[in-house]
């Protein structure tokens, strides 16, 4: 096996030599999602914070007056104006208003009577705005209409919770980290089966449709390296490098939650609220989940690499190997978008699916729920295929047909 | 030692135009034998079968037909152990450009089972004779086509081969680098080595070679001193031995 040794280090130390690529492998998504995350974060605080202090611009047609002066009484949250001219649906589309609400013109009859009326409200749900506008007429409707309900029950000197009889409590089964966990459990397979892909294929195609490219490989095989080592040395710095970008990209990613926890934290002591309820990757993933997970990507990091390699040595040129290469990433994409489908860990025939079980796998890993059998399965399965495409590409590097390809 | 019998290779190519395919032969029974101490000119045009011959020997192909011994041991059966005592240079070949020549050299010296300091130490020696020592530090993609070339044949003797093969190792090389290269083929003659030189240019055979095999389509003609050759053809050049061939006079 020495052999495989030298040349995964002689594939490393020329990825090393190149330090664009290493930055943009390594360095770049540990700037990257901070910024974006970051970024992503004030712009929308900064948009709640401009929803928050401005009130709705609401029209209100209400004949009767039954709900107007309640709402123009509100003036922090809405800002009554003039109907304008022309179609309201149009004005609310255009962001003239945030909401057109029309009352029944009997409505203060009604009310009188104690009968209900309609109200109704034209909201653009495209809109934040729109949508928050909303939100403030709900709860300023539900106020009012204990309100009402309050004096109604006084008039009649009936108890104040007449019209409530049950109470609902709410008590939560699990906790913050297991709902994250889940959330986790969902995304890493995602993350994983892309990140693996894509850190691998630029790096596989150089290795080998680049060798012959640079004619560089007719040198390493006429050495006495057996051709097996040289594609096992290849496969597993393939591999290495599309593991460790993978897990940069991770840690990157953990390190964005970290700050807008904080961010978020900072913000909300800022405005005096209650203590945010924070959790731990410990909390959400124990260290027997994450060295599984971990253990998993072994197999389907070399699957994924082999069959890089398997394309890579076909090729003539780096461009035809990245034309053949590149499809694969729609494939892995649609299996990660699938691998995220709520109800999937209820499908019987998943752990029987090479890829998506270790998808379900993982998944199952984060919600505690993991069942052993599927574990070795997902695992056994992966390395079999790992193999057998390490295999071809082996036979695929003997071949002349291939080696000399022009 | 090399002994090459009865060798045949053939390959099948795709017309585009009628999408048929077409076998081709590339080598016809070709045997010939080189001795160590000697240097043995392979010639021939273009596509005449010299670089799939030299592929063959080198273990990098393997023939349809025939027996390749290298220092005594069967090409098809023990390739690695071929690999070993040969050094093989070809113009398909490049170098790593991202390494500077010291550490490609360290790196295919161990490739071949040297240690790494005695390679290091080899690799320095073979730079200082091909002049090239002082950009033994500089990244290959800074040196000119000359310049990598020296360090491809640095790397392919950096092993210290009992048999060395060079197809075409004067090619786009300027007259004093060429020169360099065949001084260092003399001095691996007179150190005993078994050496086979395919080339395009005739005074270099004139000059250096032992013995020559002139190869055409697929066949081998000659493999006698060129002098010898000369007289049997009754011409004065090498170069007429071709025309003859290719006339098809001389067959």
């Amino acid at each position: 096996m020495r052999g495989v040794g030298l040349i995964f280090k002689k594939e490393w130390m020329e990825f090393s030599k190149d330090k664009r690529t290493l930055f943009f492998t390594f360095i770049m998504p540990l700037i990257l999602y901070p910024a974006i995350f970051t970024m992503m974060t004030k712009m929308a605080q900064g948009d709640r914070d401009r929803r928050h202090g401005q009130a709705s611009r609401i029209v209100v047609v209400d004949p009767s007056n039954a709900l107007k002066p309640i709402l123009s009484l509100d003036s922090k949250d809405f800002l009554v104006m003039d109907t304008p001219s022309g179609d309201l649906k149009q004005a609310l589309r255009d962001q003239k208003l945030d909401l057109a609400i029309e009352v029944d013109a009997d409505a203060a009859a009604k009310l009188q009577k104690q009968e209900p009326f309609t109200i109704k409200a034209m909201v653009d749900e495209s809109e934040s705005s729109s949508e928050y506008a909303m939100k403030r007429l709900k709860d300023t409707l539900e106020k009012q209409d204990k309100a009402w309900v309050a004096a109604r029950l006084e008039a009649i000197k009936a108890p104040k919770d007449l019209p409530n009889p049950t109470n609902l409590v709410k008590e939560k089964a699990s906790d913050l980290a297991l709902e994250l966990s889940k959330v986790l459990g969902m995304w890493v397979p995602y993350i994983l089966l892309i990140g693996l892909y894509t850190n691998a294929m630029q790096h596989g195609a150089y290795m080998t449709a680049g060798e012959k490219e640079r004619h560089t490989l007719l040198s390493l095989l006429s050495t006495s390296l057996p051709r097996t080592h040289i594609i096992w040395g290849k496969l597993l710095a393939t591999f290495s490098i599309g593991v460790l970008g993978t897990i940069m990209n991770i840690v990157a990613m953990n390190l964005s939650f970290i700050l807008l926890g904080r961010q978020i934290a900072t913000a909300e002591a800022m405005q005096g609220g209650a203590a945010m309820e924070t959790v731990k990757l410990a909390d959400m993933a124990s260290p027997s989940t994450l060295m599984l997970t971990l253990l998993l990507l072994i197999p389907l990091g070399l699957f994924f690499s082999s069959i890089i390699l398997f394309l890579g040595t076909q090729a003539k040129n780096t461009r035809e190997a990245m034309t053949a290469i590149t499809p694969g990433i729609f494939v892995v994409i649609m299996l990660g978008v699938f691998s995220m489908a709520p109800g999937l860990d209820k499908m019987a025939a998943l752990p029987y699916i090479p890829v998506l079980n270790v998808a379900l796998t993982i998944r199952k890993l984060f919600s505690h729920q993991a069942v052993a059998w599927q574990y070795i399965l997902a695992f056994l399965m992966t390395t079999g295929l790992a193999g057998g495409m390490a295999w071809i590409s082996t036979r695929l590097l003997n071949r002349e047909s291939v080696l000399f390809k022009q | 030692m090399i002994q090459v019998t009865n060798l045949h290779k053939a390959f099948t190519v795709k017309d585009r135009k009628t999408k048929s395919k077409k076998r081709i032969e590339a080598v016809r029974g070709i045997s010939f034998t080189v001795q160590p101490g000697e240097i043995y000119g392979l010639l021939g045009p273009n596509g005449a079968g010299k670089s799939t011959t030299l592929r063959m020997i080198a273990t990098l192909m393997q023939p349809d037909q025939g027996h390749i011994e290298v220092c005594g041991l069967d090409t098809q059966k023990e390739g690695e152990k071929v690999r070993g005592k040969l050094g093989f240079l070809s113009t398909d070949m490049n170098v790593y450009e991202r390494f500077t020549p010291r550490e490609l050299l360290r790196l295919f010296g161990e490739f071949q089972g040297v240690d790494p300091t005695i390679a290091e130490r080899r690799g320095i020696y073979l730079l200082e004779k091909l002049q090239l020592a002082d950009f033994s530090d500089v990244k290959m993609d800074g040196l000119s086509s000359g310049q990598k070339q020296k360090v491809s044949i640095a790397r392919a003797l950096l092993h210290d081969p009992k048999v060395v093969i060079f197809d075409e190792p004067t090619t786009g090389l300027d007259v004093l680098t060429a020169k360099t290269v065949l001084d260092l083929l003399r001095v691996m003659k007179s150190e005993g080595r078994t050496v086979i030189v395919s080339t395009h240019v005739m005074p270099l055979v004139d000059e250096i070679c032992d013995r020559v095999g002139i190869i055409f389509d697929g066949e081998l003609y000659g493999d006698a001193p060129p002098r010898e050759i000369l007289g049997r053809y009754s011409v004065r050049t090498l170069d007429e031995v071709f025309f003859q061939l290719a006339a098809g006079g001389a067959r």
